[in-house]
């Protein structure tokens, strides 16, 4: 396997992941409903929720930004081309990449800081925060990691992603919100 | 005078970040880092994994996936043509007939969807062909389509509610109530402008179609009930106190699963293919909301919102004139900048001195959406404007001109309920009230 294949792989991989948070919400709100009517008490039902919530977000940056997800104003950089849309692309990939390995290199941190000082959640789960935070750290490693790829790839001469237009077929999920 | 200084830096830094296509959500962390490094001695990168680890992990945010997933399932059923199906037969007496469609469907969709393009993209499948065959005048149809969809973002759940009831700490069960009669007043407006055109110029609409009985609309529109009673059930949840704006998503996720296994739309790959949108979906918002979580945190330690607040109270303005320049910053916001980043973008600001003005903030959440919504149909940044021009492939000015009436329609909206503030207020007053 190439290495472009494995890293493609890798992101692919995270998402579904993310995915699989998604459900893991889904399924926690559930039973917490279950469980209030059944008049049970599960402590730290919702605090998980929360965890799948932040794992599912992180773990799904790298996927998203793959997949063209991540917002951004185009506005101006559309009205460039050639060499001037290639300089401005690999200015935002530069920034993006330097801001994304920040996020990645203090996420770690955070992790091995809570795990040292074991710090544990304040809610009922009483879990140590470290374990949950992983999955924070890991997507914004992730994310570091694809901005910079693709840094390396533009400045290699790989072709820029076409400009967004609408497509036929809109898919809901990239205009949420606007 | 530092202050002055503090402002200049960060909207540089800002304009220039976001303006140059660095993507929104890594925008707003580089100008907080440079805000926190610049003007305060605090550890940033410490302070912002933290900030952004304890916001990312809250229960309400949950909410915001699951009703984006609930959005993405409906989607993905059969729902554009029982929409038009089963609303014409009951629209088509009025005069301006089946363009009413539009309107109603795009309300009711709505309802169950958090995005106003999708609302557009969902009910204009079916509507712009079927309304083009009978030969409804182009503008109108594309007009009411794009003022319509606003909607999406109006009526509850709306995504976007859900962003700023988590930024402002507001509750989002009242946020969605609070959304209810103001988007039926926006869908009523919309629906008399069809009405005044349909009279004023009869000879441009085309004639009536064969009127059907009661018992056949009836049983037209029965493949719309299902829909209904989960729009019911998620909305009655909510405001009867008995679910939590995440326990009614959940809920509204399982009925939306049930409804697509009964219509057999419910494959392998549309499941695999709606959460992976949804996940997209709230890992694009996640990120902008971090980005605006530590910006919060930066510009907190700098003071400036506090100060800001403070000169903005100085200027003694009456919350009238507040509030008209807070629509026309965010009109022109709008042009640039879609309506989740504008809001969570804006808020640190803006929060202290609404509050200080003493405006209700669930009032407040309503006001904004429309106004943001109104940069939605306008250009240059339209993204209603942008799935109409993909769809029908008309040319973006055509498609602004034709919006241009409802953009007005949306104008007398915000001057509605700043008039009347208990469109917006008075249902969740109802709720809060109710044991």
């Amino acid at each position: 396997m190439t290495l472009r294949a494995a890293l493609d792989r890798l992101y692919l991989a995270a998402g579904a992941m993310a995915g699989l948070g998604l459900i893991a919400i889904a399924v926690l709100v559930l039973l917490s409903i279950i469980t209030r009517l059944l008049g049970l008490y599960v402590p730290g039902l919702t605090v998980y929720a929360g965890y799948a919530m932040a794992t599912s977000s992180f773990l799904a940056l790298a996927y998203t930004f793959g997949q063209g997800g991540h917002i951004r104003v185009s506005l101006f950089i559309e009205k460039f081309s050639g060499r001037r849309r290639r300089a401005a692309e690999l200015w935002c990939l530069a920034v993006g990449t330097f801001l994304a390995g920040y996020l990645a290199w203090y996420a770690v941190k955070m992790v091995r800081v809570s795990h040292m000082l074991g710090d544990i959640s304040e809610g009922a789960d009483a879990t140590p925060l470290w374990i949950p935070q992983i999955g924070m750290a890991v997507g914004a490693v992730l994310l570091a990691l694809a901005l910079a790829d693709r840094l390396l790839s533009v400045a290699l001469g790989a072709p820029i992603a076409a400009k967004k237009t609408a497509p036929d077929d809109i898919h809901p999920e990239d205009s949420v919100g606007e | 005078m530092e202050n002055l200084l503090l402002t200049v830096v960060f909207l540089a830094v800002l304009f220039f970040l976001l303006g140059s296509g660095v993507w929104v959500g890594l925008s707003l962390l580089g100008v907080a880092l440079v805000g926190m490094e610049l003007f305060t001695s605090r550890p940033s990168g410490d302070a912002m994994a933290t900030t952004i680890w304890s916001a990312s992990s809250s229960w309400t945010l949950t909410a915001l996936p699951l009703f984006i997933w609930m959005g993405e399932i409906l989607f993905r059923t059969r729902l554009s043509e029982d929409l038009f199906k089963g609303l014409s037969p009951w629209l088509g007496g009025l005069p301006g007939r089946l363009l009413h469609v539009n309107v109603a469907g795009c309300a009711l969709f709505a309802a169950i969807s958090g995005s106003s393009a999708a609302t557009v993209a969902t009910v204009g499948k079916m509507s712009i062909p079927e309304l083009r065959r009978r030969g409804y005048p182009e503008s109108m149809i594309i007009g009411t389509l794009a003022g319509a969809g606003t909607l999406g973002l109006l009526i509850p759940p709306s995504i976007i509610l859900i962003v700023y009831g988590v930024t402002v700490n507001e509750s989002i069960a009242g946020l969605f109530m609070a959304g209810v009669f103001p988007g039926i007043m926006l869908a009523l407006l919309f629906m008399a402008y069809i009405v005044l055109r349909a009279v004023a110029r009869p000879e441009a609409m085309p004639p009536r179609e064969l009127a059907t009985g009661f018992v056949q609309k009836v049983r037209d529109s029965f493949s719309l009930l299902p829909v209904i009673l989960l729009i019911l059930a998620v909305l009655g949840s909510i405001y009867a106190g008995v679910a939590t704006a995440t326990e009614a998503a959940v809920l509204g996720v399982v009925g939306a699963l049930v409804i697509s296994l009964f219509q057999k739309s419910l494959t392998k790959d549309s499941f695999i293919e709606s959460l992976m949108g949804a996940t997209r979906t709230s890992c694009m918002i996640a990120l902008i909301l971090a980005g605006a979580d530590f910006l919060s945190l930066a510009m907190g330690f700098t003071g400036l919102p506090r100060n800001l607040a403070a000169w903005i109270g100085s200027l003694e303005l009456t919350p009238l004139a507040l509030i008209a320049a807070l629509t026309v910053f965010y009109i022109i916001l709008g042009c640039f900048l879609d309506g989740i980043s504008a809001v969570v973008l804006t808020m640190a600001v803006v929060e202290p001195m609404v509050r200080q003005a003493g405006i209700d903030m669930l009032w407040f959440g309503i006001f904004l959406v429309i106004v943001v919504e109104m940069a939605q149909i306008t250009p240059p940044v339209g993204f209603n404007l942008f799935v109409l021009q993909g769809m029908t492939h008309h040319e973006i000015p055509f498609i602004a001109k034709a919006a241009l009436p409802m953009f007005a329609i949306m104008v007398l909206a915000v001057v509605l309920v700043v008039t009347f503030p208990e469109i917006a207020t008075w249902l969740p007053a109802q709720m809060r009230s109710s044991p």
